[in-house]
């Protein structure tokens, strides 16, 4: 084993330009899939916030049977929860915020209408639930909060969608890296290689330093990456807490480390089944 | 009438024979060998066999099928038609993988020594026995045998160019009999190599031959063949035109 070890540095040194390459895209698509990791789980966190804030508010008519609608309005699949606030209620909760509201409730009536309060499953299903519930005869008007919650749920969908994109490429990239590597230090030991053969070392044995070395540079850039990566993140997350606490950066270490370490995992993954094919496929072309 | 069954030589030693099941190393039946590529017609059905423990020349003008034979031998090359039978085990058995463990049981040397120039000649014998899986504290006694053999033992630690042509030849010679293979290929040994020094590498592998090791020598070198004579075989265009069991060179 230490030969085998030995060997495989021996290539790495002896190729350090496709080694570098290898090291360095294997490295970014690391760095690329750990940052786009981490971005879905706080962009599913916030969104998760938002969604156990978002509500859909449909404003009845005067004289609608508000039982009835409520009934309607909880047979929408992606409606999760919906409750009827009668106008006493709205008014009740509007003085609690606002004490002003009494003194002008005595000048004009209630002005609030019964209103039917709903919450979605999903944050993206607030709009077609308003825009379904709108139709609803007796429905006079639909607010649903925040209407910064749709485009920013779409841009970060695409951001992911764009992040696990460009990630498949870096893949790709990688691997390609590696059987270049790999070629490379085959045929650069190829005398050696056909002298072993001759000699009965079988295929396994030949294969072995190749595979080393891709399981190294998979190690090397697992490595590099977790090292520039959770400190930036943790930067990051020191700052946009400062910032903008309203997001909620995931910084429970629990919570991380499985997907660092699974980061770092499939580098020497990408390592070990990148050499194994390569060495294997090279050695058939070397005989 | 090209068989016949071989009887000077010599003491075979008790391992070989448990190691090569029948009295046959090499038992051709009837190959044919057509390189696919070119569609050359290398050897043209050839029947013939080797006995254990046998010192066989093969002669030939170039082109005649000589390194085809080693070939076949080695399961470098498929026999288009025909078996090719080593140690009683017929080629076709050492599939895939396995080919390795053919290999195991012949040594093999070539024009080109095949010496790797970063290990001094010890470290160039041991590469056979390590690339075998050979445990690391059998070597040095079994690397000394393999040079002192050869008559290089005291030349453990020379890298192969500060060793001479003939010597190198030498230390492929021990790389290639340090594991114990019953049977030894080599394919113009002394191409390389002046008179004085070829001389030198047949008498090595004699002395391996002696061992009881089987030893197949492909050559143009028509006064060792003389000199030292032993059964030649010699091919003409892919055929076996004679076999003479007490050698001579008449192409
Ligand atoms: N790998 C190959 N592919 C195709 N044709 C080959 C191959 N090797 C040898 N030949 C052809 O097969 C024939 C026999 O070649 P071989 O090498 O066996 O001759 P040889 O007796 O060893 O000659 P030499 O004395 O020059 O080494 C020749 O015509 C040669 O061109
Ligand atoms: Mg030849």
């Amino acid at each position: 084993m230490t030969y085998h070890f030995r060997q495989a540095l021996v290539a790495m040194r002896g190729n350090f330009t496709a080694t570098l390459a290898t090291l360095m895209t294997m490295t970014l698509t690391l760095l690329m899939l750990g940052f786009v990791l981490l971005l879905t789980l706080n962009v599913n966190r916030t969104l998760e916030q938002l969604e156990s804030q978002v509500e859909v508010a449909a404003f009845l008519n005067v004289g609608t049977d508000g039982a009835a609608l409520l009934k309607q309005v909880q047979g929408f699949p992606q409606v999760r929860e919906a409750r009827l606030v009668s106008s006493e209620e709205v008014l009740e909760e509007m003085t609690r915020d606002s004490p002003y509201a009494r003194d002008a409730v005595t000048l004009v009536g209630n002005p609030f209408p019964t209103t039917v309060r709903m919450r979605v499953g999903r944050v993206e299903d607030s709009r077609v639930v308003a825009a379904a519930v709108a139709r609803l005869p007796g429905v006079g008007d639909v607010e649903y909060g925040a209407g910064y919650v749709d485009p920013t749920v779409r841009a970060l969908t695409a951001i992911r969608a764009a992040g696990y994109g460009l990630v498949g490429l870096l893949l790709m990239g990688t691997l390609f890296n590696i059987l270049n590597a790999v070629r490379v230090a085959m045929y650069a030991r190829r005398n050696e290689i056909s002298v072993m053969r001759l000699l009965g070392a079988t295929r396994g044995f030949i294969r072995m330093p190749h595979v080393i070395e891709g399981v190294l540079l998979g190690v090397l850039a697992g490595a590099v990456a977790l090292a520039v990566l959770t400190p930036a993140y943790f930067g990051l997350a020191r700052r946009v807490q400062l910032l903008a606490p309203v997001f909620p950066v995931v910084t429970d270490p629990a919570v991380l480390a499985p997907i660092l370490g699974g980061v770092a995992l499939l580098g020497i993954t990408i390592g070990l089944l990148g050499s194994l094919f390569a060495s294997r496929r090279y050695l058939q072309e070397l005989e | 009438m090209l068989h016949h069954e071989h009887d000077f030589i010599l003491p075979n030693n008790a391992a070989l024979s448990i190691r090569c099941r029948g009295k046959r190393m090499i038992d051709f039946k009837h190959v044919t060998l057509e390189y696919p590529v070119t569609r050359t017609l290398a050897l043209d059905d050839i029947s013939m066999h080797v006995g254990k423990g046998e010192f066989v020349y093969l002669v030939g003008h170039s082109g005649a099928g000589k390194s085809s034979f080693m070939n076949l031998v080695l399961k470098r090359a498929l026999p288009s038609k025909g078996e090719v039978r080593v140690a009683g085990e017929a080629l076709a058995h050492y599939r895939g993988g396995r080919t390795a463990l053919l290999r195991r049981r012949m040594g093999t040397v070539f024009q080109e020594n095949l010496l790797l120039p970063h290990l001094n000649a010890y470290d160039n014998v041991a590469f056979a026995l390590r690339v075998t899986g050979v445990a690391q504290r059998e070597w040095p006694a079994r690397v000394t045998t393999a040079l002192r053999t050869v008559g290089l033992e005291h030349k453990k630690y020379a890298l192969p160019l500060q060793l001479s042509q003939g010597e190198q030849q030498r230390v492929a010679i021990a790389r290639a009999i340090v594991s114990d293979p019953p049977l030894l290929l080599a394919d113009e040994p002394t191409g390389n190599l002046d008179p004085d020094n070829s001389r030198e590498v047949l008498k090595v592998l004699q002395n391996v031959n002696l061992r009881g090791t089987t030893v197949v020598v492909a050559t143009h070198a028509r006064d060792l063949v003389e000199t030292f004579r032993h059964r030649t075989l010699t091919l003409r265009k892919g055929k076996l035109v004679r076999d003479d069991p007490y050698g001579g060179y008449a192409l």
